[in-house]
């Protein structure tokens, strides 16, 4: 992309050798008598890493985020962001955040450059340090050429990397971000890519909730899938993959599968989850040459051959599936 | 760290949110000229429509059609008593009878009529000679003389009010006439020489024909209530309060865009955020109360309306509009808190002006309400601002004079935007 970026990506690093964010048992109920929306809740997010946060809707990723905002005050359980408690130093830990919301959160009737403005004056940038800041931002986000035009005339993608670039307009040491890339074109995703992957080098800890596994694979370091208000999961991503990776059988049948075979298979006992696309089915199991065995014998009986077969293939999406409960899955 | 010196930190802030907010009202140029010509029209078309419904103008007459088959003393004493009245265009139909005046008013040419039946004169005459000459009430065979009066459902009752009391008025002087002419008489046969003429009572008055002084806060201004004293300054305050809507609106799209949340993840104070709002419609409220009274004084009386007589306390009409405002932004951010969506927040607002607005004396003078409205008018704010300006306008107040409204409307002002900053902050 060739852009200078450098002014956006000298962030002042502190807070090393310690964690960016620190949540241990937190709970928060909306009602007091109500079900939690997060069930004692422990998170450790290291210094300067992507960091995943997935979860279907209603797992608590936005309550999370909201309270490491200072939005929301936890009704137990502790939050540390640098090194700092909340609630008690929210006005300081406000500083370190950059928080990205889901929906640009822009002025429509506003130009580019005054919305940048506007939100640099609000983090407290004057004069030409706020006039740098916002070219920065503007080339950042490859929307100079757009900078005096109202909002309201941009497509969802320059929406979207405009909100990004606001959140950073400060140049924070943390970032949040909660869904970044949802319904915008490839250019645009891979450039908020790009760019993550820039600030994360430049040393920023980000903290990115989303729902494309892909994009939680090929960005984040760690993850942790939440469910119903709990970590179900978390670690990193490799070692999550590594972890799983035999425990996925991949079988490629010679025909198109008959009517009733998926029902059929998913009985078994010994296999876990299964999906079966076109001609290719994929198949979990705490034993995988046990489930291998099972399939065959059934694919037999349907009148099925199979055509190939193999181990491993696991990906984020699968773990993520297999992670969460049945109805949530729906 | 002081107070003051916090306030003045955050000022860069504050400074760039009233920008903001500034540039984007001004952007919505249909709506800001909505703003600030929709009440100037409503002012120019009521005051003009509603011109003489107020006051004692000259102008505000109606038609009277007297339809007499009479040509003596009582026919004569009313077409003469009730052209004498201001308010009373007499027309004369002769010899026309009660079903032709029916038809007439059936078909709209006129709203009301008197009816003076054949022989009243006579019959007058020799009722009061019955009366002179000592008979006994119930052995008279004179009956009283009806004169009746017609009248359309639609006429105002005030109009029909006016001219029963003209007619009553013109019927008891032809009596006192008719009765003085008989007795004149009598004494003059029974006297002989001795007789001296009775004096015309109708010409000489014992008592001072009434008239109302109007009281007013000092003894120099004594102005006339028209209908532009009433129109101007109620649709100035109907106006202030109904930018709650629009004020509303735009702090739920906001809220809605997501650019208060982002807000609130940055350490700007709720002042800010809320001041910044505030004062781009503070002065649109400062610019449509100027613009009405100029219309109001200026182009008014060029359209045949009165002239709005602004007083001699131009400080206290400063108070009374800056005090009015903040009411009304106070209450449009409060209602922003609150309500859930633009369309909820816009319609509560409209609705709860509305309100306030009938109940304050704003769309119906407050004169014309019944005791028991007039007494619940207190609970609305427009009424203290409507009290306020007409201080000014037709008593002849001052500053001190609208302190009381001035203070009412300031406090209202502040319990709304605490409301607001205290749910803002998520403390209630």
């Amino acid at each position: 992309m060739g852009v200078p970026c450098a002014p956006a990506l000298q962030i002042a690093a502190t807070g090393q050798g310690r964690p960016a964010i620190e949540v241990k048992d937190l709970v928060k109920r909306f009602k007091p008598d109500g079900s939690p929306a997060l069930s004692t809740l422990t998170l450790t997010v290291p210094h300067n890493v992507i960091y995943g946060i997935l979860g279907p809707n209603g797992a608590g990723k936005t309550t999370l985020l909201s309270i490491l905002c200072g939005l929301l005050k936890p009704t137990s359980g502790s939050v540390r962001v640098g090194g700092l408690n909340m609630p008690g130093a929210a006005a300081e830990i406000k500083h370190l955040l950059g928080v990205v919301p889901q929906e640009p959160a822009l002025y429509p009737t506003l130009t580019a450059r005054e919305n940048l403005t506007y939100y640099g004056r609000m983090q407290n940038l004057t004069g030409s340090r706020l006039e740098e800041r916002v070219q920065a931002c503007l080339d950042l986000a490859q929307i100079g050429d757009q900078a005096n035009t109202s909002v309201e005339h941009f497509s969802g993608g320059f929406k979207r990397r405009l909100n990004l670039v606001i959140g950073l307009i400060h140049e924070p040491q943390i970032l949040i971000l909660d869904e970044p890339t949802v319904a915008i074109d490839p250019q645009s995703r891979l450039l908020i890519h790009q760019r993550l992957r820039e600030l994360h080098a430049a040393g920023v800890t980000i903290l990115l909730s989303t729902h494309y596994m892909d994009e939680a694979e090929q960005l984040c370091h760690d993850v942790a899938i939440m469910n119903r208000g709990q970590i179900v999961i978390q670690g990193g991503v490799q070692e999550l993959l590594g972890a799983q990776r035999d425990e996925v059988i991949q079988i490629r049948l010679d025909r198109d599968p008959p009517p009733g075979l998926s029902e059929a298979l998913g009985k078994l006992h010994e296999v876990g989850d299964l999906s079966l696309s076109g001609r290719c089915l994929r198949a979990t199991g705490a034993h995988t040459d046990l489930a291998a065995l099972a399939l065959m014998q059934a694919l037999k009986d349907a009148g099925v051959r199979v055509e190939s077969m193999g181990y491993g293939g696991s990906n984020l999406e699968q773990i993520f599936l297999q992670s969460i409960d049945g109805d949530d899955r729906q | 760290m002081s107070l003051w010196s916090r306030i003045m930190g955050e000022f860069p802030r504050f400074r760039a949110s009233v920008i903001k907010d500034t540039r984007i009202i001004l952007r919505d140029r249909q709506a800001l000229a909505l703003f600030l010509i929709m009440p100037v029209l409503f002012v120019l078309i009521l005051s003009l429509a509603l011109r003489d419904a107020f006051g004692d103008r000259s102008g505000a007459s109606f038609p009277v059609l007297v339809a007499t088959e009479d040509k003596a003393e009582v026919a004569q004493g009313v077409i003469r008593a009730l052209r004498a009245n201001p308010h009373i265009q007499v027309a004369v139909a002769e010899h026309a009878t009660e079903g032709q005046v029916r038809q007439w008013m059936q078909q709209g040419r006129y709203k009301i009529a008197v009816l003076i039946p054949t022989g009243a004169s006579e019959q007058a005459r020799r009722r009061v000679g019955e009366i002179l000459a000592g008979v006994p009430p119930d052995l008279r065979i004179e009956k009283p003389v009806e004169v009746r009066v017609l009248a359309d459902p639609t006429l105002r009752s005030d109009y029909r009010r006016v001219l029963e009391g003209a007619l009553d008025l013109a019927l008891h002087g032809v009596g006192m006439r008719l009765g003085r002419e008989q007795l004149d008489q009598i004494l003059r046969v029974s006297l002989g020489k001795h007789y001296v003429p009775l004096p015309d009572m109708e010409k000489t008055r014992l008592f001072v024909p009434p008239q109302s002084e109007l009281v007013t806060r000092d003894h120099h201004s004594l102005i006339t209530p028209t209908s532009v004293q009433q129109n101007a300054p109620a649709w100035t305050l109907l106006a202030m309060f109904f930018l709650t809507v629009p004020l509303s609106v735009s702090f739920i799209r906001e809220r809605e865009q997501g650019n208060l949340f982002r807000l609130q993840t940055m350490t700007v104070p709720a002042w800010v955020v809320l001041g910044g709002k505030a004062v781009p419609f503070f002065v649109i409220n400062q610019i449509q109360m100027a613009s009405i009274l100029a219309v109001s004084v200026y182009v008014l009386p060029l359209l045949g309306g009165d002239r709005l007589e602004l007083g001699n306390a131009p400080l206290a009409l400063l108070l009374l509009g800056a005090a009015a405002s903040l009411a009304a932004i106070g209450f449009g951010i409060a209602v922003s808190m609150y309500a859930r969506t633009a369309e909820q927040a816009a319609s509560f607002s409209s609705a709860t002006v509305m309100i306030m607005a009938a109940l304050g004396g704003i769309l119906v003078p407050k004169a014309v309400m019944p005791p028991l409205m007039q007494s619940l008018a207190v609970l609305s704010p427009l009424s203290w601002g409507l009290d306020g300006f007409l201080d000014v306008f037709v008593r002849g107040g001052g500053i001190l004079q609208v302190l009381p409204e001035t203070v009412g409307l300031m406090a209202f002002s502040a319990l709304c935007h605490g409301v607001a900053i205290l749910h803002y902050q998520g403390r209630i």
